[in-house]
């Protein structure tokens, strides 16, 4: 029993607060005991706006899982997005030191040094270092340990956000007294769940459209080469619809729901629909091609701004995404999203039915970035008994919080 | 103050003295909109335009013209340079004075995004503003598509603008474009705001000067823009046949420039004034000013006038101009606690009822909080920095802008692309 602790996975969402307790036994059992998605507030665009309120859609939500897993938590870890955070890619090498040319770990540990050792403004904080392969005298090697050459390059994509933002999401936490162990921004948590490891070997794109913010991250060989955020999502696709149709947001929020789609067809022009549809009287009727056209503007323009930062990038590469996109989040509900992503992207698309190992009520892709967490929870702690991390992929932020 | 006053057989220009009026274009697009006014027999309403270009000035039907900056520009334009309209106006300021003249109100009609209206406006108005007319001033803002530059341009000119009028309506192009017939292209999008600013001057003019079924004089318009800055919200509404007065109600309702997505405007002080055919009825009129008074839910003045205009039956336009003070963007939900101005109902000599404040002069809460005041000024400076975007972020309104590749992705795309959304 000793063993066993109790992690809460918490995404403060721009729409909602997902958390998810998962029971973590002996090394490597994980139990997922409860489980709350509460309503968010103070939260706009993935950062938060009202420390106050969004303190209390978090703490209600944590204590309401608390509540039904009859628990109590023993640390937190926080998915984080936003526009605030940036990455960059990093490349560090060394020289192999030995004169027989065998690399040694210590030379490994300077390149990995090097990769990393570039500084951020005293504004900004590093969230991750995600490391991609090695390079042996330029050609790639997954482990370069006791194999020969002369120069040893590794690199990092490196996430770094606003050290203010970052701090509000741990001050959140803080305010009931909890300990953030780690934070995970959301679009590798949400990857982390939703791709076989054949599919990140083949190349796939995550979008993970939200409330506020759409995060991607795609995946190369089986390395997370580039992630991003979009600070737009399904409240921006309400704005529009709100401003273009002249309704109110609950309005234009149901119009979407009910009958949204993310690309127009011809076949829209002839349609109309009912604002409320009950033959309540004031009900009024409004063009589909309306509506239709409004949000396919809005979701064609995401995944295009998308694209054009994997173009700039130079990852573009039908070829290296051969598993092609998988949508999540919220606003994937949307009906015809994933066709749209097909075509804006011209790649194969869906929309991911969850991770297939939880229980059904968890595939919800409310709960991706949660479950994310917690599988970051779980085998963070199994790569912390190895010495030598298989993907290497986090490191614990340390100093900055304490 | 009487707001409401019942005499049938007022007089055009007689009871109101001799109320001058000039309307200034500033600028190519000015010109072009001022030229294109019709103004409904309105009598004595002065046509003014100030440009750089000599040629295009020329050219315009308006028989008040002023080159400036001849002697830097030589009369060709500023070609879309700000500092080059700025140092022409400058240079001509006391011409600029002098066509100002003396006047009770000056409107000026302005294209944003230019040289010299971006620049010469600003001018224009300062020198306005140290007469004693009250200065209201329309304003196109660049479509989005016409670049991030002109946008910057338009940015910092309205911002400056609004702090030396009494009233600036900003129109933006991206908004308008909404508005046009069935088959408006981009091509004479450019008219459709012509348009607007056509059924604005009209219908503050023929408030002020033609006979009413409820009078407004000028001073319950100068009462509304009594103090320089703040927000104002111009909204209009017309229909002819049928359930016209239910009809334009909804037109007026569902205007874009008077919805902030979220919710309909909350409007301070606002004026309203229907324009009317002999033929309806008074019964009428007042169903519309219940009606507007309801949705528009003012705290403190709503001034209605009527006007009778002879062409017209059947049908019927109403115009709403609105002050909101910027308090009230502040904190809405501090302001149900916030004073009210005590509001009476006044029956009139024609049976209307109507709720209007005691008096319209009620100054603002006298005291306030230190905290109140530097909420105050931060948000005149966030409002700066979004001005554009007042009617096109909804939602968003208060937040930072959302800058990608230059443009504000809060802004609906399809404003932004200049999708045209058909809404029948």
């Amino acid at each position: 029993m000793s063993q066993s602790r109790v992690v809460a996975a918490v995404e403060i969402g721009t729409s909602k607060i997902a958390v998810l307790l998962g029971e973590i036994v002996g090394d490597s059992g994980l139990n997922i005991i409860g489980h709350c998605v509460g309503s968010s507030r103070g939260v706009k665009k993935g950062e938060i706006t009202d420390l106050d309120k969004a303190s209390d859609c978090v703490h209600a939500a944590i204590l309401q899982a608390e509540e039904n897993a009859q628990t109590r938590v023993d640390e937190v870890y926080l998915a984080q997005t936003g526009r605030h955070l940036i990455g960059n890619f990093n490349v560090g090498g060394s020289s192999i030191s030995s004169s027989d040319g065998i690399v040694r770990r210590a030379d490994i540990d300077a390149a990995k040094e090097d990769a990393k050792r570039r500084t951020l403004p005293r504004d900004r904080t590093y969230i991750h270092h995600i490391q991609n392969p090695f390079s042996l005298d330029g050609r790639p090697v997954d482990n370069p340990l006791s194999k020969e050459g002369r120069q040893l390059q590794v690199g990092y994509w490196s996430v770094h956000g606003d050290s203010e933002s970052v701090s509000d999401s741990l001050r959140v936490i803080r305010g009931i007294d909890l300990d953030v162990s780690d934070m995970i921004i959301s679009s590798i948590a949400s990857g982390a769940v939703l791709l076989e490891e054949s599919e990140k070997e083949n190349g796939a794109l995550v979008i993970d459209i939200g409330g506020g913010t759409t995060d991607y991250v795609l995946y190369r060989k089986g390395y997370i080469v580039k992630t991003g955020v979009v600070p737009v999502g399904g409240d921006h696709i309400t704005n529009d619809l709100s401003i273009g149709l002249r309704v109110a947001r609950k309005s234009a929020e149901e119009f979407k729901l009910k009958n949204g789609r993310a690309y127009y067809m011809s076949e829209d022009r002839d349609e109309k629909v009912w604002l409320i549809g009950d033959f309540t009287i004031g009900d009024r009727q409004y063009p589909l091609a309306a509506i239709t056209r409004i949000v396919e503007a809005r979701v064609f323009e995401i995944f295009d701004i998308i694209k054009e930062q994997l173009e700039v990038a130079e990852l573009f590469d039908p070829s290296d995404i051969a598993s092609g996109v998988v949508l999540t989040g919220g606003s994937a509900r949307l009906t015809g999203i994933a066709e749209a992503a097909h075509r804006r992207f011209g790649l194969e698309a869906r929309v991911s039915e969850g991770p297939q190992d939880v229980a059904e009520e968890l595939r919800a892709p409310e709960y991706s970035t949660s479950l994310g967490l917690l599988h970051y929870a779980l085998t963070g702690q199994e790569e912390n008994q190895q010495q030598a991390p298989p993907t290497g992929l986090l490191r614990r932020l340390t100093g900055l919080f304490n | 103050m009487d707001t409401l006053t019942n005499n049938t057989d007022y007089e055009a220009g007689t009871a109101q003295g001799d109320l001058k009026i000039k309307i200034i274009g500033v600028g190519g697009a000015g010109t072009n909109a001022v030229a294109g006014l019709k103004l409904e027999h309105l009598g004595d309403v002065r046509l003014a335009a100030i440009n750089t270009d000599a040629q295009a000035l020329k050219q315009a039907p308006i028989v008040e013209k002023l080159v400036i900056g001849r002697s830097i520009t030589r009369g060709l334009g500023a070609g879309g340079e700000v500092e080059i309209g700025r140092a022409a106006a400058e240079s001509d300021r006391a011409a600029i004075a002098n066509m100002i003249g003396d006047m009770d109100l000056i409107i000026l009609v302005v294209g944003l995004g230019g040289g010299t209206g971006s620049a010469a406006a600003c001018v224009v108005a300062e020198v306005a503003a140290k007469t004693d007319a009250l200065v209201l001033a329309f304003a196109t803002l660049p479509f989005s598509f016409e670049g991030a530059r002109r946008k910057r341009i338009a940015e910092a000119s309205i911002g400056e603008l609004r702090q030396l009028v009494h009233g600036l309506i900003p129109l933006p192009n991206d908004v308008l474009l909404q508005e046009g017939d069935e088959d408006t292209s981009v091509l004479n999008a450019f008219a459709v705001a012509d348009q607007w600013i056509g059924r604005g001057v009209n219908s503050l003019c023929a408030m002020l000067l033609k006979t009413g079924l409820i009078n407004q004089d000028f001073g319950s318009l100068r009462s509304v823009f009594q103090d320089r800055g703040g927000k104002t919200i111009f909204g209009t509404g017309t229909a002819t046949g049928g359930d016209y007065v239910k009809d334009a109600l909804e037109e007026l309702f569902i205007c874009p420039l008077l919805h902030l997505g979220d919710r309909p405007a909350q409007l301070d002080r606002i004026l309203v004034n229907v324009v009317c055919g002999a033929d309806m009825g008074i019964a009428k009129v007042n169903d519309i000013m219940t009606q507007v008074s309801k949705r528009f839910g003012s705290r403190e003045d709503i001034v209605f006038g009527a006007v009778i205009d002879e062409s017209r039956s059947q049908s019927v336009e109403l115009c709403i101009l609105g002050k909101a003070e910027m308090d009230s963007f502040v904190a809405p939900e501090q302001e149900a606690s916030a004073e009210t101005a005590p509001k009476k109902t006044i029956i009139t000599g024609l049976g209307l009822e109507t709720e209007i404040s005691q008096d319209t002069k009620t100054p603002r809460a006298v005291h306030r909080s230190k905290l109140t005041k530097k909420q105050l000024a931060e948000v005149d400076q966030d409002e700066f920095t979004f001005i554009d975007n007042d009617a096109q972020r909804g939602y968003f309104d208060k937040t930072d802008r959302n800058d990608y590749n230059d443009e504000d992705l809060d802004v609906p795309t399809f404003m932004r692309r200049g999708i045209k959304i058909r809404m029948k």
